[in-house]
């Protein structure tokens, strides 16, 4: 509406500055037109055209700034542009129309992308589950201890992987791209989520360390302490299971302007190139496991990255992956620091 | 047996059978209840010494099961809360429940909670009570008396306020403490809600008494509710 308000006065400015009113006709016409590109529906670009006649005829026509529709052929002039800005005006709208579509099927097949990985990803342990535990039921008598062991922590480990994702799955469908994310923000002490995701990580890997560093000074952060803790043991996950041949997982945090920046580092075997270019977005999960194409496990870590990316953009944070100079692979994100209300 | 019972109040009939089975596993007695009307009576005929309450009951709300056992027993309650429930573990925790477990939790997890809980309530009925002159957990020794937390023999040079938090989640060490709680505690009740005063004294104490503050090994973190010193030996 401020647009066509803005169009009127566009009109008004014209007028004054004596043009006559076949000039004024097409300028009225771009008026319609921008209105009903910038709003949403043929509302307002009708009812734009609608104005628009009743203004051309108020100041540009004989008798000028009176309303007079006696003139001679003017009827037909006023039905021709009428019709006219209302043709554009439908037009422009189905432009509109069309970028939603198009935004809409983007959204679409991302969502089936992630349904489609996350289907594949979910039998391959289920299936191993199921077999093992049937296997412990019916051969009892037959299997050593040791063997039954093994088929049991095969499926505990499993089932531990299922549950992280069913995890990664849930804290994406708090976030609603579209509208406002349902995030739960807090001051929080970025050392705190380090700490806490570190722990975590320790429980499901206790062999391995990580080495950890945090600013001197406290660095609070606008955040959603359970998501982003859920990005960095992702994170760190990957390194465990995808950098082959890492020794050690670096995590660090500093800050950059307004924002506090999360680092994972490892010295493994790297990202391929063709991976790193659509690392985020979900697509290449049927790559398999590793940061290498070698697809040699289920657990793949596709998934997992384009949840952290999800999250970190809800936060109004970016995220970005590369190898480094010296080897391995380094994984960052930046989360805002927290702004205390005015003040 | 080690003479005491818990009852397991959970109407998903997988997990009371895992969480009954270690129980019995490390020789407790075990009750189990599956809805919130079950609980209540069992609750009250058998005086079980520890509850462990699924707050998603069918029944009725588990708050209600907290608020209403609160009012004549002091039994220790665990609460086992679902991911979708963050909340609600924080109002089980203000409301007097003494601890909580997250699905899905490991068998390790549960019996910690578990030993944690019946240490405080056999503290907690001994004549000398909280009443502890000092807590040792590493190198970290509190002393209460002289109001000073070392590291090693080195005094750490906390402030006031600094020590009072220290003091109190050394008093309840291996519970964890929600910030409403803490807030309360230290500052009074005028200052409820705002958690940043806290953080910032949260991290002066880090950078006194852990080596990395990044990887603390006294006072750790559970985001969203509050905080928790490791356990150690009270003397």
């Amino acid at each position: 509406m401020a647009l066509s308000v803005a169009a009127v006065a566009l009109l008004k400015f014209v007028g004054q500055s004596g043009i006559d009113a076949s000039d004024a006709s097409m300028v009225f016409i771009l008026g319609v037109m921008l209105t009903a590109r910038f709003t949403n529906g043929y509302t307002c670009g009708i009812a734009a055209a609608i104005l628009g006649v009743l203004l051309v005829n108020y100041i540009f026509t004989y008798p000028y700034f009176r309303f007079n529709f006696t003139l001679d052929g003017y009827p037909a002039a006023i039905a021709c542009s009428l019709a006219v800005s209302i043709a554009t005006s439908t037009l422009t709208t189905r432009i509109v129309r069309t970028d939603n579509i198009h935004a809409e099927a983007v959204a679409e097949r991302m969502r089936a992308n992630l349904l489609r990985a996350v289907s594949h990803d979910l039998r391959t342990p289920l299936t191993s589950i199921l077999g093992a535990t049937t296997a412990v039921i019916e051969n009892d008598a037959a299997l050593t201890s040791e063997e039954r062991c093994a088929l049991l922590q095969g499926a505990r480990d499993d089932a531990e992987w299922l549950i992280r994702m069913v995890e990664n799955l849930l804290s994406v469908t708090r976030i609603d791209p579209g509208d406002d994310p349902q995030l739960n923000r807090e001051p929080e002490a970025a050392e705190e989520l380090v700490s806490e995701s570190v722990s975590k990580f320790r429980k499901r890997f206790p062999g391995r360390e990580v080495e950890v560093s945090v600013p001197d000074n406290l660095v609070l952060v606008a955040a959603d302490a359970l998501l982003v803790e859920q990005v960095i043991i992702n994170l760190l996950e990957n390194a465990e299971l995808h950098a082959k041949g890492a020794t050690r997982i670096s995590l660090s945090v500093r800050t950059e302007e307004d924002f506090a920046v999360f680092e994972v580092r490892d010295n493994g075997c790297g990202i391929s190139r063709d991976l790193l270019l659509h690392i985020f977005d979900g697509s290449r999960t049927t790559f398999g496991g590793g940061y290498t194409s070698s697809g040699d496990s289920h657990r793949n870590m596709g998934i997992g990255l384009s949840v952290c990316h999800t999250i970190v953009r809800a936060h109004g944070g970016t995220m970005q992956a590369e190898n480094c100079a010296e080897g391995g692979a380094m994984v960052s994100f930046t989360i805002p620091l927290w702004k205390e209300d005015g003040e | 047996m080690n003479g005491y019972t818990v009852l397991v109040v959970e109407d998903e009939q997988g997990i009371a059978g895992f969480m009954t089975a270690i129980l019995k596993a490390n020789e407790y007695k075990t009750l189990l209840a599956k809805n919130g009307a079950e609980a209540l009576m069992y609750a009250t005929s058998y005086c079980p010494d520890l509850i462990i309450l699924d707050l998603g009951l069918p029944d009725m709300d588990g708050l209600d099961i907290i608020r209403s056992i609160r009012t004549w027993s002091q039994t220790p309650i665990i609460v086992v809360s679902a991911r979708t429930h963050e909340r609600d573990k924080v109002e089980a925790l203000d409301l007097g429940a003494d601890d909580y477990v997250t699905k899905p939790f490991g068998s390790s997890e549960l019996l910690a909670r578990v030993r944690t809980a019946f240490r405080h309530s056999a503290l907690r009925n001994t004549s000398s009570g909280g009443d502890i002159s000092m807590f040792r957990t590493g190198e970290l020794t509190v002393d209460f008396a002289k109001r000073r937390a070392y590291i090693g023999d080195t005094d750490v040079g906390l402030t006031q306020n600094e020590f009072r938090i220290v003091s109190l989640l050394a008093r309840y060490a291996g519970r964890v403490l929600t910030y409403d709680y803490m807030i309360t505690n230290i500052w009074g009740p005028n200052v409820k809600g705002d958690n940043r005063i806290l953080r910032v004294h949260m991290a002066n104490i880090r950078r006194k008494i852990e080596k990395n503050p990044g990887a603390p090994e006294y006072i750790f973190t559970e985001a969203g509710v509050g905080y928790r010193m490791t356990e150690g030996d009270r003397s």
